[in-house]
């Protein structure tokens, strides 16, 4: 039986004890989303980075903090991490624009695609826009876009994760679509075509 | 506020017809955005598709999330390879281990400790042991001196054949009978005194719980019989003294007695 088979409360039991190996399937498989989500609510690779490793650390020094009947673990991982995005960006509110701001785009990954410059350099630039506009929403309109449109999740899995209802996912994804769609008609600077409830 | 208008559409669904008469603008800006998700529910997303055909301005809402939701995919497949850099991982293998290696060392001393708990109980335990029995042979040698019969604690000696008659005439003889130098009347200490005994020349001091104690009265003279020291002008002056009598019926030590 291959390790990355075994159940998340299998691995975690062995990587408690002290199995390298164990650990490093649950880190392999929950890592990157983890990092993806920080990384896209704080707009900073090195914040991004400081919440994996906190999350992670939450696993190997108090375990028991993760009660499997109360969910699983992605979503319980998802939880510490949200705590310590949020936790992030009370303390640092400014740091954040600045540090999107002074982002260069060798950071993110370009898929190699038949284009000419002209246009890889519009798509770049259609990304920024979006990033930067995902970035200027407030943090919990900011976590429902990134959770069900970028993260593809359902809104029973961000409901989860972030330990709401379902209804209060929906109501601030629908607040946090309705003002990403206003702040990309004005950054496009093309009138309005529809205000969708924004304010 | 529009209203969506009369549904012209031929479908035979009645509860999409409904749901399509239902759902207005607001209805439309809370859930009809949903329409293209894959969890959205097939009425609710043929309702929204419905309204949007007949409302300009849901439809122009709906077209430009669309190119939003474009961008948004763009973002997410730009991102899609990211991960935490290999560095988080180094410093959370070198966290395992250094609790793994902890977690040894105080194991260890767990069961270091677990073991010079159990081996102090021991030793307390026989301690203990070792003093009850000590006690109840001193009682017992107690009891056995106060019998008057128990003539094998008597020290056998050079006046060893004195103290025979002594006992045979023991009954009869008053405590405080005179003898000459090295005759002793023979009395057992009922209790204990606090005074020191004084080992005699060549004896090496044993258990007590194979001694007796014998009071005996002599000549201060007879000390010098046991390897003392006499003061020849008190010699003849009587005295009282504790015999600490061993096993084998020799004198260990002696004190006197006030």
């Amino acid at each position: 039986m291959k390790i990355l088979d075994e159940k998340p409360d299998a691995l975690l039991n062995r990587a408690v004890r002290g199995d390298e190996q164990a650990f490093l399937a649950l880190y392999q498989k929950h890592q990157s989303a983890l990092y993806r989500y920080a990384l896209r609510m704080t707009g900073s690779q090195w914040a991004a980075e400081e919440v994996v490793q906190e999350v992670f650390l939450v696993l190997i020094r108090e375990p028991q903090k993760y009660q499997a009947e109360r969910g699983e673990l992605g979503a319980f991982l998802y939880g510490v991490a949200r705590n310590r995005v949020m936790k992030h960006l009370e303390k640092t509110p400014r740091e954040l624009s600045l540090d999107v701001m002074n982002a260069d785009g060798s950071a993110w990954y370009e898929p190699e695609d038949p284009l000419t410059p002209m246009m890889i350099a519009e798509k770049r630039e259609r990304i920024e826009q979006v990033r930067e506009a995902v970035l200027g929403l407030p943090a919990e309109f900011r976590e429902a876009v990134v959770l069900c449109e970028l993260e593809e999740m359902s809104y029973q899995e961000a409901a989860s994760a972030c330990g709401c209802p379902i209804g209060t996912i929906r109501s601030r994804l629908h607040r946090g679509r309705a003002l990403l769609l206003a702040k990309l008609e004005l950054l496009r600077d093309v009138p309005r075509r529809a205000s969708a409830g924004a304010k | 506020m529009f209203r969506a208008g009369p549904a012209r559409e031929p479908s035979s669904l009645r509860t999409v017809r409904k749901a399509v008469a239902m759902m207005n603008c607001e209805e439309f800006e809370l859930r009809g955005l949903d329409l293209d998700r894959a969890d959205a529910d097939p009425q609710e997303s043929a309702a929204a598709a419905k309204h949007a055909e007949i409302c300009r301005r849901c439809s122009a809402m709906l077209e430009s999330w669309r190119e939003v939701k474009c961008n948004l995919r763009l973002l997410r497949e730009s991102t899609r390879l990211d991960s935490a850099p290999a560095r988080v991982e180094m410093r959370l293998k070198q966290e395992l281990r250094t609790r793994r290696e902890a977690r040894v060392p105080r194991s260890a001393v767990a069961v270091a400790a677990w073991a010079f708990a159990a081996a102090a109980l021991l030793i307390g335990v026989v301690s203990w042991g070792t003093w009850q029995r000590t006690r109840h042979g001193q009682e017992s040698s107690r009891q056995k001196v106060a019998v008057p019969g128990v003539s094998t604690q008597i020290p056998a000696g050079p006046d060893s054949d004195v103290l025979a008659s002594e006992r045979e005439n023991e009954n009869a003889l008053p405590v405080e009978a005179k003898k000459s130098s090295g005759n002793a009347k023979l009395q057992v200490a009922k209790d204990e005194d606090p005074g020191k005994f004084t080992l005699l020349p060549g004896s090496l001091p044993t258990e007590t719980e194979e001694t007796a104690i014998v009071r005996v009265r002599m000549q201060r003279g007879a000390l010098g019989t046991l390897g003392f020291a006499v003061n020849e002008e008190r010699a003849g002056e009587w005295i009282q003294v504790d015999l600490l009598v061993s096993n084998d019926g020799l004198p260990q030590a002696v004190r006197l007695v006030r």
